[in-house]
């Protein structure tokens, strides 16, 4: 479970002072499919970077788990956003001189499997996005519905707790980005938690739950059934 | 013990990484970049190595030439402040049954002046067209085999053995030849007109006083940058001993051919044999002139001083190198950050490619000095005055060199790595 409390996040000082988050209080349960939505300059991105252990919030604490994260040094937060956390970015985020199967096997080898677990590790995942043959293409080899894939399966290979995905599908057509979705709602199924920055309502729609920002505020959290 | 096994994991897994980021950096980047740092790397190691090696190339050519050009590897002189070496002909046989001794030559020297215009006597205030020099009586055939003398003789004719009549004169004795004439040094007094055939009369003092005038007629001149060689006569030895007076048994030097790593010994044993007073023996590089010695100092701190300044350009180099490679990269390197890859092991992947490009560059630098430059500088010495100037390296020297460079390259490697990786994350991630 994440947990937090007043967060709030503030950039500048003094009368330049601008506050993107104002004292948000989220809780997302394990197994949750997430999307969180709004216009933009709503606080969105800033939001998954304060629960994803990117940023640091001005104030408010995060819980993951029983832990306060607040407490933790950059090497810990570090490691649980290795061990804990899958990462899914809005440009694929791809290492460029890495082929598609060894950016999918380094969080696993940095966790400290070896290297051919590693890379069997990554072509299972990598089949699971249906792109096992193009393990051993670079990025700049892939299409861009392909490296987005290829990022899914990244965050996914080493078995995270939580997905986080900054609009994942803003870069992708159509297509794509039903390919993606497609590919979330099936990881969804699983029971993986998945945490979605999107400002398209048809790709949040695929969310079990829509969390709705303006202003730095939740406006609105809706449940499906 | 705990923390130390989960450190030491940590370390590990980084280290792992680190590599297998490397790596993978190195074989997809562009050849042509990597191609280029290694060729500035190599250029490093050769400024490191060459610069100073051919400083002192310059000396140690000089010391190399006197020793074969003049001394041999030991040199036996009169001691100090006699005129002869005390019991020269036990001394020569000593020398001819040493097993290492491999040649010898014996010389017999006197101090004479030359008179070089015989055909009129000088007008009055007129200074005689003559000087004072040194003139050694040589043995042709064992002054051939200890120091190749021929390859002195640049115009005329070699002395054939025991020819009596013939001089050959150093060309730094002549105006015509000499490298000083137009310097107009106060003092400095050279033979006009004195050529290959020319006729110039000799004079000797002789210890019981009696003086000795003879005619020489010049076969040949000599010249090497040894001043043993540029600035003195040679006549044979049998003449010499001839015009010499009272004991002509006794000779001024002897310079011995042996094996260079022995020659120390041997002058022990010389100096055993002879007795600590009845000569000056002394290993080639002893008896190099102080100054020469000076000069090699000098020259070791100013190779020494430019070497400090390639080693922080090379750092610099590297410095920028990585540094425009982490810069490039930064994004990326706050996705892995992002993702989870300990900073640790960002930072040593680039260490590692600093590592690669410091280890080719030395290994190819090495490469060429040893296997091109060290010997094309021995077959094509760089002309100098005094001197012909070798490349000086020793593999101690170049393995010192290869470790300062190596440590300055992963120093240089791991601080800009450092400085990139140390951002903030997310602000790397977005660019910002």
């Amino acid at each position: 479970m994440i947990k937090s409390h007043k967060l709030v996040k503030a950039y500048g000082e003094g009368e330049l002072q601008l506050t993107v988050l104002k004292s948000l209080n989220v809780e997302i349960e394990d197994g949750e499919f997430l999307a969180i939505v709004g216009p933009s300059g709503a606080g969105k991105s800033t939001l998954l970077y304060q629960l994803s252990l990117l940023d640091e919030p001005t104030s408010g604490t995060v819980h993951f788990d029983d832990i306060d994260t607040s407490l933790l040094s950059q090497a810990e937060r570090t490691a649980l956003r290795l061990n804990r956390m899958g990462f899914v970015f809005q440009d694929y985020a791809l290492l460029p001189e890495l082929t598609a199967e060894e950016n999918v096997a380094l969080p696993m080898l940095m966790q400290g499997m070896d290297k051919k677990a590693a890379l069997k590790g990554a072509g299972k995942a990598l089949e699971r996005v249906g792109l096992l043959d193009k393990r051993v293409n670079l990025p700049s080899q892939l299409s861009g519905g392909q490296q987005q894939r290829v990022s899914i399966a990244r965050a996914i290979a080493h078995h995270p707790h939580v997905l986080f995905a900054d609009e994942p599908t803003a870069n992708l057509d159509s297509t794509n980005g039903e390919l993606v979705m497609e590919a979330f709602k099936a990881l969804h199924k699983e029971g993986q938690t998945i945490v979605m920055i999107t400002h398209e309502e048809e790709y949040a729609r695929h969310a079990r739950r829509v969390l709705s920002i303006k202003d730095g505020q939740i406006v609105g959290d809706v449940r499906k059934k | 013990m705990k923390k130390l096994r989960a450190l030491q994991r940590e370390y590990f897994h980084a280290l792992r990484v680190g590599w297998f980021l490397a790596l993978r950096q190195i074989k997809r980047s562009g050849k042509g970049t990597t191609a280029l740092i290694i060729f500035i790397m190599v250029l490093t190691f050769l400024n490191l190595v060459v610069v100073s090696g051919l400083l002192l190339g310059l000396i140690t050519g000089s010391f190399v030439q006197f020793r074969d050009a003049y001394s041999g590897e030991v040199i036996i002189t009169a001691a100090e402040g006699m005129d002869h070496i005390e019991n020269s002909p036990a001394l020569v046989n000593f020398l001819e049954s040493h097993p290492k001794v491999e040649a010898f030559s014996p010389r017999y020297g006197a101090g004479v002046t030359v008179l070089g215009t015989l055909t009129r006597l000088p007008e009055k205030n007129e200074r005689p067209n003559q000087l004072s020099m040194r003139v050694m009586g040589i043995d042709v055939e064992r002054e051939e085999v200890v120091t190749g003398f021929s390859r002195f003789l640049k115009y005329g004719e070699h002395l054939a053995p025991g020819e009596e009549g013939y001089m050959l004169i150093g060309a730094n004795l002549l105006k015509k030849y000499s490298a000083f004439a137009d310097a107009n040094i106060p003092g400095l007094d050279l033979l006009d007109d004195v050529d290959v055939g020319s006729r110039v009369r000799m004079t000797l003092s002789r210890k019981d006083g009696g003086i000795v005038r003879k005619d020489f007629i010049i076969k040949g001149i000599v010249k090497s940058k040894v001043d043993e060689i540029s600035t003195r006569m040679f006549i044979s030895n049998q003449e010499l001993r001839r015009l010499l007076p009272i004991n002509k048994e006794q000779l001024q030097e002897i310079a011995v051919r042996t094996d260079l790593e022995y020659a120390p010994r041997l002058v022990e044993e010389i100096k055993t044999f002879m007795g600590s007073y009845a000569a000056r023996v002394q290993t080639s590089d002893e008896a190099i002139p102080s100054f020469l010695r000076d000069i090699e100092t000098t020259f070791g701190v100013l190779g020494n001083a430019l070497s400090s300044i390639g080693v922080v350009v090379a750092s610099i180099t590297v410095f920028i190198v990585i540094f425009i490679n982490a810069v490039t990269k930064r994004k990326f390197i706050g996705i892995m950050k992002g993702i989870g890859v300990s900073p640790r092991a960002i930072e040593l992947s680039y260490v590692f490619q600093a590592f690669f490009y410091g280890f080719f560059g030395c290994l190819i630098g090495v490469l060429l000095t040893f296997g091109f430059l060290e010997p094309y500088f021995a077959a094509n010495p760089i002309d100098f005055p005094f001197s012909d100037g070798i490349l000086v390296v020793t593999p101690t020297g170049a393995a010192l060199r290869v470790a300062i460079l190596m440590a300055v390259t992963l120093f240089a490697g791991y601080l800009p790595a450092k400085l990139i990786v140390r951002r903030n994350t997310l602000d790397a991630i977005l660019g910002r």
